[in-house]
């Protein structure tokens, strides 16, 4: 693929890529707690409109190829999210930072 | 978050517990959502709400409506007319600011739908969409080979029966009306209801009699 | 069905459009895939903002009209391997559609 392919094509446009070969992996579960208040905040959030739904998509497709293949569907929103604030001047890195610092030692872990 | 609640009361009392160690993303998910909420960007209790609002949300919303529009030709006609109309007819908000859109299968037609560029989903009808329904998978092959992707999932639709694929990529959200099936004349509403599964209403799977 | 008599809707239920064959970047909605194929109108959805504009925090104004277009399956893909009838719907907004003469349609 070429790099200008990368900019032009955004990483979540994919119809019509997929190879037959890559069967639908049907099964079930429940969303992670984390996973559904992240779900809650980003409606939230869309409400007030101070990140709309469509700000929040065009999130998870800048955060580049790579990112959007590894990461999981609500790691990407929360990331979305975190990006999208960071650039109004809602948050800034630092207090990211502090928090999250924080909330870890809450809960003994170490980032 | 208990899941066996019921929510049509007014006070919340959803808990926000963290069972075990948080990994990166989920610490992330809180600190950005304490923040918020210690600069007054959201209210304290807006996300316990939401998920309320959601786990009020599940097949079961569609299902009623399905049935109610086989019973009854006049909603059907003002299902598909309006289909947001409809459901706040039948109590159920439509609380995202998208229109609902009710697409008819026939004897002719079946409807399937997808969403290529990320996971519109009727949320406010159907609740939150299953993984496969946002996986690169069903997303990326669903218009190019509907039937294949149909027959994985043990739907074969005869060839003379037009798959019209539906990409669900703006302000709609889509959920088909299947055919109600054959031999379900002396069914109560009820019975009738546990027919139309989730996925009929997705249109990977159709209404039958006989589920095993 | 909303009139703006300012701004009427370039196109109606029927009429065969091909959808523009262009690259933005940043934010788009409208598939790889459907670039430069040549659609059929199905419905007028209305107006709403241009999702190229409120993907960058636009939250009212600039609203456009949209559609509910169809296509054939078999044109979409050249390889397709169901069935003729089958086709596929999708939404476009009407800056992405270009009306095209009688004598071009397929």
């Amino acid at each position: 693929m070429s790099s200008e392919n990368l900019v032009k094509h955004l990483p979540n446009d994919i119809g019509g890529t997929g190879c037959s070969g890559d069967k639908v992996n049907i099964f079930e579960r429940d969303l992670y707690p984390w996973e559904k208040r992240c779900h809650a905040l980003l409606d939230v959030l869309d409400y007030h409109k101070i990140v709309n739904t469509e700000e929040k998509r065009r999130g998870t497709e800048n955060i580049g190829t790579e990112m959007a293949g590894k990461l999981s569907y609500y790691e990407k929103w929360i990331v979305s999210a975190s990006n999208l604030l960071l650039q109004k001047g809602l948050l800034t890195p630092d207090a990211i930072a502090q928090k999250t610092k924080e909330v870890a030692a809450r809960y003994n872990v170490i980032l | 978050m208990s899941k066996n609640h019921h929510h049509d009361h007014a006070h919340d009392h959803t808990p926000i517990i963290i069972q075990e160690k948080p990994g990166y993303y989920e610490i992330l998910e809180i600190s950005v959502r304490e923040l918020l909420i210690e600069k007054g960007l959201i209210g304290a209790d807006e996300v316990r709400k939401q998920i309320e609002l959601l786990d009020s949300r599940s097949p079961a919303l569609g299902s009623k409506l399905v049935v109610k529009a086989w019973l009854e030709p006049e909603f059907r006609s003002r299902l598909l007319s309006n289909g947001n109309a409809a459901a706040e007819e039948m109590g159920i908000t439509i609380y995202d600011n998208t229109e609902f859109t009710v697409l008819e299968d026939t004897e002719k037609l079946h409807y399937v739908i997808v969403c290529t560029l990320c996971s519109c989903y009727p949320r406010p009808i159907l609740g939150l969409p299953p993984d496969w329904y946002k996986s690169k998978e069903y997303r990326s092959r669903t218009v190019r080979e509907p039937r294949a992707v149909l027959a994985e999932f043990g739907t074969l639709i005869p060839d003379d029966v037009e798959v019209l694929v539906q990409d669900s990529t703006a302000s709609q959200r889509y959920m088909v009306l299947p055919l109600r099936p054959s031999g379900t004349e002396s069914f109560s509403e009820e019975e009738l209801e546990a027919l139309v599964t989730r996925d009929t209403m997705i249109g990977v799977s159709i209404p039958k009699i006989n589920q095993n | 069905m909303v009139t703006v008599e300012h701004n009427p809707a370039l196109f109606k239920e029927g009429d065969v459009v091909r959808v523009d064959e262009k690259f933005p970047i940043g934010h788009y909605r409208v598939p790889m895939y459907l670039r430069g194929k040549t659609v059929t109108i199905v419905k007028n959805l209305g107006r709403h903002i241009n999702p190229e504009l409120e993907a960058f925090g636009k939250n009212a104004g600039d609203e456009t009209w949209y559609y509910q277009v169809r296509i054939l399956q078999k044109l979409l893909w050249p390889d397709y391997t169901g069935e003729d009838c089958d086709s596929l719907e999708i939404e476009v907004f009407e800056p992405w559609l270009k009306s095209i003469k009688e004598n071009e349609h397929e």
